[in-house]
């Protein structure tokens, strides 16, 4: 996995990560729209509808009313003529005209757009045209109500919409923020406790009883893999240091029957050559046994008995046992060492690091090159001049240096990380003008 | 002198037998607790070389019977398991030295060689051969009572020959005496060389017997009888 990428976020077409929550809220909000943007148009229509029928009905019921009223009352020609007139005059709403026989017709319905004196717009009006009968005469009614224009619902309409949209989004966004923070709580819980574990320290992860039925399962099923890794980690582990363990008293028997062979009377050189050549693989053989048996046991926190550790001192003492084989490749050796405080750790594993870092700086210092030893303000620097950066991934992974000299077990830049991780040091390596730099920050 | 093995590895145990043999020890050899046990009660032993791990019990137990009888045998504890704690604690009950397996016998020849001479206090921190004379306390040795002045390295590595006279010495056994662990963490021994050469050198100027002797290709043989 990318360093860069963070688990939780799912990548978009565009490459850029998001909230799996967005998703959701991004789905709803088109919908939303959607269907709100529907919404618009059958309101209208239904709206239209209402107001439409309720006009159409009510104009049936006036229409009745009129033409009962003027039964039950008996005017005169006459009269009926005066009031008819000022009835076309008062009333504004509606009208009735005179109307010849041949003019008679079923009623209508009718819808006309006029210009309103009063509001100086343009109105709709909705009309019914009804031919009654008064004094056996035809007359024609007609009623007409204004009607709201079909834009200006729209407008309302859309408008409440818009609003209710907004309220919508806005609702998603909070309910988004309160639902990711709560239901996602249990999810980084996870998150951060696998982010802590480390396969090394052994320690089972315990995740907390969540409410929500995936996030248990899904810590179920981790909690599972993670037991497994640790179990197969541990038995590798013991393998390991088993098999070593196993293979020390037949290394020792080869080396003693060398011995032996050796010591036999009337040796010739030819056979004291294949002696010879039998006790260098022999000596890396014990050499990596003994080193992966030291991984082990550091690795199983097997050295605890820690003490005031004065470093200059360890520095001295290995330089002293070292000084044959920097002197063999006539090494100039500089030692800078600075008021160093004591450190409180194993002092064995002190000792192995300082003999580790120095030695693997004298079999890779080129004959008649310089090696400096630096102590200062709780840092150790060792560095050597060297032709080629080494690769400082695997640098400190086990038989990672590939390499044809015999002399390298391939485990004591190994060893020496596993003791600083076990006492909480760090140790870096760097690569300048032509010089391999090891430091140890206590 | 009487060294008594105690190892449960047959093979490894007839090795160390035979090496020792032929420099003029008896051997003795226990292969389980209750023998060991039995053995350190009956006879006196000039050194015990002991395994912690045998069967029937554990070594630290034999080591404890010997100091409560009182014996003041030499004790070197040979291990396989290399354990800090096993080696602070050998040496807490009273072991005289701690060797973990693999070893050279030359090197466990030469701790023998050393516990014995600790142990004999009385009689001899002084080791002579014929003109050569060696005092342990004051580490001075002398040819023809001329002193010869040696390097630390130079008078290990004489202690180290005359701990395994008549013996074969590969140049690994030698680097290894020299610089103990580190010795394993490098192929070349040519600075063994160098302080043999050396030693050689300040011997012979005070014309003494010529015993040291380089075996072409192997290693070194000091011949005394």
């Amino acid at each position: 996995m990318e360093a860069t990428l963070k688990p939780y976020m799912e990548r978009d077409t565009n490459g850029k990560p998001h909230k799996l929550l967005d998703n959701t809220f991004k789905a709803f909000s088109f919908y939303s729209l959607a269907i709100l943007i529907l919404s618009i148009p059958s309101y209208f229509l239904v709206v239209d509808w209402i107001w439409v029928t309720e006009i159409d009905d009510n104009h049936e019921i006036i229409m009745e009313r009129i033409e009962n009223r003027f039964d039950q009352v008996h005017v005169s020609e006459k009269d009926l003529e005066t009031i008819l007139n000022t009835w076309n005059i008062l009333q504004p709403s509606s009208s009735i005209r005179s109307l010849s026989h041949l003019e008679a017709k079923p009623d209508s319905i009718y819808e006309i757009t006029k210009y309103n004196e009063y509001e100086k717009e343009w109105d709709r009006f909705r009309g019914l045209q009804s031919v009654i009968e008064i004094n056996k005469k035809l007359y024609l009614l007609n009623v007409e109500t204004n009607v709201e224009e079909s834009y200006e619902t729209i407008f309302a309409i859309g408008l409440i919409t818009l609003l209710m949209y907004g309220l919508l989004v806005f609702g998603f966004i909070r309910l988004n923020k309160s639902i990711s923070i709560k239901v996602w709580k249990p999810f980084y819980l996870t998150l951060s406790k696998l982010r802590s574990f480390d396969i090394n320290e052994g320690e089972k992860v315990v995740f907390e009883e969540s409410e929500i039925e995936e996030f248990n399962e899904l810590n179920q099923t981790i909690s599972a893999l993670i037991n497994q890794s640790i179990s197969a980690y541990n038995q590798q582990k013991s393998f390991v240091a088993n098999a070593s363990h196993e293979l020390q008293t037949p290394i020792a028997l080869l080396k003693s029957k060398l011995d032996i062979l050796l010591q036999q009377e009337n040796l010739s050189q030819k056979h004291a050559d294949l002696i010879q050549g039998i006790q260098i693989p022999l000596s890396r053989l014990t050499r990596v046994n003994k080193n992966l048996l030291l991984l082990a046991k550091i690795e199983n926190s097997q050295f605890d008995d820690f003490e005031k550790v004065d470093f200059q001192i360890l520095i001295d003492k290995s330089m002293d046992l070292l000084h044959d084989y920097i002197e063999e490749r006539n090494i100039k050796l500089e030692k800078e060492i600075e008021v160093f405080e004591t450190v409180f750790c194993s002092k064995f594993l002190a000792e192995t690091l300082i003999n580790n870092l120095l030695s693997n700086s004298i079999r890779h210092t080129p004959i008649d090159a310089f090696i400096n030893v630096k102590l200062s303000n709780r840092v150790l620097t060792i560095s050597n001049s060297g032709q080629d950066k080494l690769e400082e991934k695997t640098l400190f992974e086990r038989f990672s240096i590939s390499t044809t000299a015999t002399t390298n077990s391939g485990l004591g830049l190994a060893i020496l990380k596993e003791i600083c991780k076990q006492n909480s040091w760090t140790v870096n390596y760097k690569f300048e003008n032509s010089t391999h730099i090891f430091s140890v920050q206590f | 002198m009487k060294i008594l093995v105690i190892e449960d590895e047959k093979e490894f145990a007839t090795d160390i037998v035979n090496y020792l043999t032929s420099g003029n020890y008896l051997c003795e050899v226990a292969y389980d607790f209750n023998s060991a046990l039995e053995k350190i009660s009956l006879y006196m032993y000039d050194c015990i070389l002991l395994d912690l791990m045998l069967p029937g019990g554990d070594g630290f137990q034999i080591l404890k019977e010997l100091r409560k009888q009182n014996k003041q045998d030499g004790v070197i504890i040979i291990s396989a398991k290399n354990a800090l704690e096993d080696r602070i604690k050998g040496l807490n009950i009273g072991a005289d030295d701690y060797l973990a397996k693999p070893f050279h016998h030359s090197e466990l020849a030469a701790r023998i060689h050393s516990v014995i001479r600790r142990k004999q206090f009385d009689s001899s921190n002084l080791i002579v051969i014929n003109e050569l004379k060696i005092d342990l306390l004051s580490k001075a040795v002398t040819i023809n009572s001329t002193p010869i002045i040696l390097t630390r390295k130079e008078y290990q590595l004489l202690l180290f020959f005359i701990g395994n006279k008549n013996r074969v010495l590969p140049k690994s056994a030698l680097a290894e005496h020299l610089s103990g662990d580190v010795a394993d963490m490098f192929d070349s021994f040519d600075f063994v060389y160098a302080h043999v050469k050396n030693l050689k050198k300040k011997l012979n100027e005070q014309n003494y017997g010529g015993y040291l002797k380089t075996i072409y290709g192997t290693g070194y043989k000091w011949e005394t009888p």
